[in-house]
């Protein structure tokens, strides 16, 4: 069948089978790879992406039920210039990343939280985390990195 | 000691990609119009293939090629060449690759697999090392005796794949002696999955007649190697080139499914990918092994120890792979941290019809040292020694002898060890916070290497002041690549970080390299690099000499100018000197190589080892405080310290991630990441939903002191500081719960239930008779 979604600001339609995962559609069919297809079981978070500015896990989300909500993957966020986001811009400053594959789902997850809890504490945002996995970094240098991007005392 | 331009918390290069989504890695450049390849595995532990009838599903939709045993007919192994592609005749492990389909689309791929006929008889099964040890008990490897061995010197026999020994000093005279105290421990441990996040994917294609393989992987060279010797091609005719890579830990450092890409990419003549779902990921894991271990020691009157006996039994599961290499690594880990009177030490790789295991951080360093620290722990409690006190009197310092009778340089554990209190001073205790639960301390040593070996790099300048620099070293997450590598280069050539590119690994384009691992990436790289900036120098030098009228032996790089040493400001632009060799002598490039000096070790002491001795030894004091709760059995960490000799730190700010890292990855292992291999030689824990890597709420932050100054031949006197931070991390965490409770820790991961079992006394004690 035909579904009709908007992604990052697009509108497309694409013959599809409405019970494919939405990840499926964004790498394979519009090749934004930003979400990462780690675990398609909803633990890992590495596919995050938001719907109407909330975020889902994408592996979970069957294209035929996004309906006329607003897709947006982390090649949506700040589009064309620099990482404009304070989480962003968090992570690149405070040398956060390793080998970077969970980040996009991190930073689709933890921004819209940090946004809504510009006073959250290192433990929030670990809980905030909970449905992020990450196999490298040991979580302490995101946790802090959140932080500063809250512009909280260190 | 004035630092070295080459120290500095320089960023990473790739973050801003990484961040937001940019990065590809292989997994994401499967683009449309290239075929999936899927593999069809067996799904018994062993057996005969009486059947396999592959004709239906080239009959399916979308089907391009089917692949078999016949396709790929060569073997591979470590130290034996034991492993083909796809089983032929035998199936010795559930999971072993049968066939490979290329389709259209990974569904039509898959759909096809189920087509084909498969009949197997089954035969018995061994499936743990005890079984495979047994009188009589079925051998997984019938013509063992044939094999084309890669390595001498190890001793092979029936399911035993290889044998290191070790025997140093009268041992059998020092367990005799009448004042003599001796203490034994048996230790048991299971598997550890690395999970990375991109699994391990591999796109194939045929261009000029050769095979090209993008991968995901820590060892291009590898990868090469063994594609063509699994299709009996030439090494020339495969090219690797691998892209940023999301997480290896150790599992790639071996090919897999790389040949299996390349095998249908040579019979359907298209772009072929095979990328692993996390299911098949996780079921055919190379994992950190399982191990069985005996530690006995012989304690002298003044608590030194007289000599210590070891066997440790690594499952190398159904082909020998790196437990066949690892084997060697029990001298090092079991006797390099502790002054030994007289040590014998055997380790034996066996296999069984399980699934192959592999490479992870620091490999069997980390459950030897969690044994050793655990029966250091032993020692002390049996004979009433203070184990700090005990520590300090043993461990290994300037001019004592390893097992295999090394001299080790300098006094580097027993300062660390001062180094430890101190920060414990400085963090406090936090103690009080474990309130009515059973507290625990443990303070615990651990000795690993940096796995040297040859490396190449070529270092390009260029006219407009900057340089390029082409190696076939991989960026896994680890930072060398983007960190490291640019602030050498740019130190030697007194240029800034970003005018230093580098280049990613392609094997048509730099030299040899061992791989991403084992520590080596910055040592190895870093060393070749700085040849090759020395060569660039000389011709840099000579080129300035003639355009400044001065000797070559006179002249600095200094802010990308080439100067008098002695005249400040007298001399000319870098560019204008690059310039000026472009047009007279030819471009300024460099190569350089490196790789292991080879540190001797007393000759007669070590059989069946690849390497006797470590080039560059890696200490680690690990300060770990728990609490324990008696009514579940829960784990708590309160504080986790560590001291860790680095040589140099390159880049302070990069370590204290992969530290931060390291320990939690190392904490998942010792509290709850579990692998067990049920009846049908399937490991139970194929999916994040089983198998339990650490959450953000599991971490704990980590108090660090960088050591410097040890001796090391690496690059401004650095050494590897990714690979060791897991190291004793089960070990500190285990003492430290033996601590809490009183209780015998002798098993990992301490999960609630085992932790119970042990406060309770409800679990027989481990005997391990077979060990």
């Amino acid at each position: 069948m035909t579904v009709t979604l908007r992604i990052n600001g697009d509108l497309r339609s694409f013959a599809t089978d409405p019970m494919r995962p939405l990840l499926d559609l964004l790498r394979e069919d519009c090749l934004l790879t930003g979400a990462k297809s780690v675990c398609r079981e909803g633990f890992c978070g590495a596919c995050t992406v938001h719907l109407d500015g909330a975020p889902v896990p994408s592996c979970l989300v069957p294209v035929g039920l996004v309906g006329d909500r607003e897709v947006t993957t982390i090649e949506g966020l700040g589009l064309a210039g620099e990482a404009s986001d304070p989480l962003q811009q968090a992570f690149i400053a405070e040398d956060v990343v390793q080998c970077g594959m969970c980040f996009p789902g991190m930073v689709m997850s933890l921004g819209p939280f940090i946004a809504a809890h510009p006073g959250a504490s290192a433990e929030e945002i670990r809980q905030a985390m909970t449905g992020n996995l990450c196999r490298c970094t040991g979580y302490e240098r995101i946790v802090e990195a959140a932080l500063t991007a809250l512009g909280a005392p260190r | 000691m004035t630092r070295p331009a080459a120290v500095m918390d320089l960023p990473r290069r790739d973050a801003a990609d990484k961040v937001r989504g940019r990065t590809l890695y292989t997994t994401d450049r499967v683009r449309p119009g290239v075929l999936h390849g899927a593999i069809l595995r067996a799904t018994v532990p062993a057996g005969v293939i009486r059947k396999l009838d592959v004709a239906p599903a080239r009959a399916m939709p979308g089907v391009r090629a089917v692949a078999t045993a016949a396709d790929a007919p060569g073997m591979h192994g470590i130290g034996v060449a034991d492993h083909p592609l796809f089983a032929s005749d035998r199936v010795r492990y559930n999971g072993e690759p049968l066939v490979a389909v290329a389709a259209d689309t990974e569904a039509q791929a898959r759909a096809a697999l189920e087509a084909i006929l498969v009949e197997i008889e089954l035969l018995p099964a061994v499936l743990t090392m005890e079984a495979a040890l047994a009188p009589g008990a079925p051998i997984v490897h019938e013509g063992w005796k044939d094999y084309e061995t890669l390595f001498e010197g190890g001793e092979r026999e029936g399911n035993i794949a290889w044998v290191a020994r070790v025997e140093r000093g009268a041992v059998d005279a020092a367990f005799a002696r009448p004042d003599a105290r001796i203490v034994e421990s048996v230790f048991r441990v299971g598997r550890q999955n690395q999970a990375p996040f991109e699994p391990r994917s591999a796109l194939a294609e045929i261009r000029d007649g050769r095979v090209e393989i993008e991968c995901s992987s820590q060892v291009p060279w590898t990868v090469r190697s063994v594609t063509a010797r699994v299709l009996a091609i030439p090494e020339s005719q495969v090219r690797v080139t691998v892209p940023p890579v999301g997480g290896g830990f150790g599992l790639k450092f071996d090919a897999t499914i790389e040949p299996v890409a390349a095998v249908l990419a040579r019979l359907t003549g298209r772009a072929v990918a095979v990328v692993n779902n996390r299911q098949e990921e996780m079921a055919t894991c190379l994992c950190r092994e399982n191990a069985d271990i005996r530690i006995r020691s012989a304690i002298g009157p003044e608590g030194e120890i007289l000599a210590r006996e070891a066997t440790v039994l690594m499952d190398a599961g159904a082909y020998g792979g790196e437990q066949v290499f690892l084997t060697t690594m029990t001298a090092h880990t079991l006797g390099g941290n502790y002054r030994l009177g007289a040590a014998r030490l055997v380790t034996k790789a066996v296999y069984t019809n399980t699934p192959p295991n592999g490479a992870f951080r620091a490999c069997n360093g980390v459950y030897n040292t969690f044994a050793l620290e655990r029966h250091t722990d032993e020692i002390c409690a049996a004979l009433g020694y203070e184990r700090m006190e005990f520590r300090r009197r043993n461990v290994l310092g300037d001019g004592d002898l390893g097992a295999t009778g090394q001299v080790f340089e300098g006094d580097v554990l027993g300062p660390m060890l001062a180094r430890a209190e101190a920060l414990r001073e400085r963090t406090g205790s936090a103690k009080a916070k474990a309130g009515n639960r059973l507290y625990g301390r443990a303070v615990t040593v651990g000795t690993w290497f940096v796995f040297v070996g040859p490396s190449t790099s070529t270092v390009n300048l260029h006219a407009d002041g900057s340089a390029s620099v082409v190696t076939t070293g991989v960026e896994i997450g680890s930072g060398t690549m983007v960190q490291a590598l640019p602030q050498i280069v740019a130190a030697e050539l007194g240029l800034s970080p970003e005018k230093v590119a580098v280049r990613q690994a392609d094997t048509d384009a730099g030299g040899l390299d061992m791989g991403v691992g084992g520590g080596r990436t910055t040592v190895s790289l870093g060393a070749a690099s700085m040849a090759a900036c020395a060569e660039v120098r000389r011709k840099l030098f000579d080129a300035a000499a003639e355009l400044l009228q001065a000797r070559p032996e006179e002249l600095v790089l200094r802010e990308g100018r080439v100067e008098v040493a002695a005249r400040p400001g007298a001399g000319a632009p870098l560019t204008e000197v690059v310039a000026h060799a472009q047009a007279r002598t030819g471009p300024v490039s460099g190569s350089g190589g490196f790789t292991r000096p080879g540190v001797p070790a007393m000759p007669g002491c070590a059989a069946g080892h690849f390497i006797d001795a470590i080039d560059i030894p890696v200490f680690c004091v690990h300060d770990a405080e728990v609490a324990v709760d008696p009514e579940t059995g829960h784990v708590e960490v309160l504080s986790y310290n560590v001291v860790q000799d680095v040589g140099r730190a390159l880049n302070p700010r990069a370590i204290r991630g992969q530290v931060q890292g390291g320990v939690v990855q190392g904490l998942g292992y010792a509290l709850h990441e579990e692998i067990t291999i049920d009846e049908e030689g399937r490991m139970r824990q194929v999916n994040f939903e089983s198998y339990r890597i650490p959450l953000a709420g599991d971490a704990v932050p980590v108090a660090l002191d960088l050591y410097e100054g040890a001796p090391s031949i690496g690059p401004l006197g650095a050494k590897g500081a990714g690979e060791v931070p897991i190291l004793n991390v089960g070990a500190a965490i285990a003492c430290a719960v033996a601590d809490a409770t009183g209780r015998k820790v002798s098993q990992l991961p301490l999960t609630p239930p085992r932790v119970l079992g042990l406060l309770r006394g409800r679990d027989p004690e481990l005997r391990l008779d077979h060990v």
